[in-house]
């Protein structure tokens, strides 16, 4: 068939075909190739351009954010104030039954320079790594709640697992009730966050807010993760269908905060 | 080495465009294919072996990027870039109905293919269905419009005539 055909044609063919085979032997095994080192390069060579793209829409948005925020420092002084009082008072109730203190969170602010996945972002490179004290499992959050956990980290930058992976799973509780379940994120029958795991004897209402629960070991408790929007029943009939409204807005991550992984079981209650 | 320069260069533009301004796009329900978009317009430009050489390229570097299925992107767009390449010989490329038409149908078969490996089965049907139609008709609006752009701007055609000799243009 190829001699039949002018040399420029033939060697396009040929190209095209050696293109096809090897993204041919990709699918098959790619999952053997080291990506991680292989994005860690990407990241590295795009993280200069990504921070001159984000820097023009970044200067765009600085001005409204900062009239926000001033007026959002505002409403947290008064809320600080009052959490600052009972605050003590749970302390002080902790001691008398002899429960452990809650451990303090420390923040340490990164920013988020580029998102991966299509339609929902899946992953999302951020600018500190391995050298500002980030580590693979750091969970990552903004200043409404989970964005997701550290899954790769290089020297300067890191890469983030949205609670939008498919892969990802964070074990929650309903904030007033107790209840408990994972949260996972389901492609079918539209892209969206699910409670699962949780029996159809549990009571659980639209509106109540969901947040970590600490069971996994993975993210300390007590994280927004964000509130429940609907409520139906699954397939089997025996669980519940909880489908998650997440706190953090995953279509405008800018800045972000890693908090260490929990160290010891006594650390946090 | 113009071609190799200006292919990576696009392809990378390609890459942060999809990663920064595109994402939120994407995450409220509006895709807009760079993908499919770069491969034919680069493949309507400079034919079939440049065509699939860059969709390979930028194919790979998106699978690299997405972490999942390694080689999907840039089987797709290969052969995507190959086929407008070589059906660009014929077509008047300069038209804007044309290439309305070749963005909306590489567009339409990019997405259907991205799909197929997040297909979860029937329930997610109407929404995958409604998300590729939206991607192709915004593509293709999209793309048509910034290179009716181009072409006011820089004051002659982009793709220049047919070549109806099909020896000839590589």
């Amino acid at each position: 068939m190829a001699g039949f055909l002018p040399p420029a044609e033939r060697r396009s063919s040929a190209l095209l075909g050696l293109y096809a085979a090897l993204s041919l032997v990709l699918l098959l095994v790619g999952d053997r190739v080291p990506q991680a080192e292989m994005r860690g390069i990407g990241a590295w060579v795009f993280a200069p351009f990504d921070r001159a793209v984000l820097a023009l829409d970044r200067a765009a948005a600085a001005w409204r954010d900062n009239r926000e925020l001033h007026e959002r420092v505002a409403e947290l002084e008064i809320e600080n104030e009052r959490l600052r009082l009972a605050g003590v008072e749970n302390q002080q109730l902790r001691m008398k039954l002899d429960l452990p203190a809650y451990r303090r969170f420390t923040l340490r602010p990164v920013e988020v320079l580029a998102l991966a996945g299509e339609p929902v972002p899946s992953a999302a490179t951020l600018s500190g790594g391995s050298h500002q004290g980030v580590h693979e499992g750091d969970a990552v959050v903004t200043r409404d709640g989970l964005l997701g956990r550290v899954g790769e980290c290089y020297p300067g930058l890191s890469r983030v697992v949205l609670l939008t992976d498919v892969n990802s799973a964070v074990a929650c509780e309903v904030e007033s009730t107790g209840v408990l379940g994972v949260l996972r994120f389901a492609m079918t029958p539209y892209p969206r966050l699910t409670l699962t795991g949780v029996p159809l004897t549990d009571t659980v209402r639209v509106g109540q807010a969901v947040v970590t629960s600490g069971l996994s070991r993975r993210y300390p408790r007590g994280l927004p993760v964000g509130s429940v929007r609907r409520i139906g029943s699954d397939p089997s009939g025996l669980l519940q269908d909880i489908e998650i409204e997440p706190a953090a807005r995953l279509s405008r991550i800018r800045h972000a905060f890693t908090i260490s992984r929990p160290a010891a079981p006594e650390d946090s209650p | 080495m113009r071609q190799v320069v200006g292919l990576l260069v696009l392809a990378m533009i390609a890459m942060l465009l999809r990663s920064t301004a595109l994402s939120s796009l994407a995450a409220r329900g509006v895709v807009i294919d760079v993908l499919a978009l770069a491969t034919a317009i680069w493949a309507l430009r400079n034919g079939e072996t440049w065509g699939s050489t860059f969709g390979f390229v930028l194919g790979l570097g998106a699978d690299l990027d997405a972490a999942h299925w390694l080689g999907r992107h840039a089987l797709a767009l290969a052969l995507m870039g190959y086929a407008v390449g070589r059906l660009g010989r014929t077509l008047v490329r300069d038209s804007a109905r044309t290439q309305f038409v070749v963005l909306f149908v590489c567009t339409l078969i990019h997405q259907v293919w991205s799909a197929a490996f997040e297909f979860g089965g029937s329930p997610g049907f109407p929404y995958a269905v409604g998300r590729v139609a939206l991607a192709a008709v915004v593509t293709a609006l999209l793309g048509t419009l910034l290179l009716g752009i181009v072409r006011r701007m820089t004051g002659h055609p982009l793709f220049g005539h047919a070549v109806l000799d099909s020896g000839s243009s590589n």
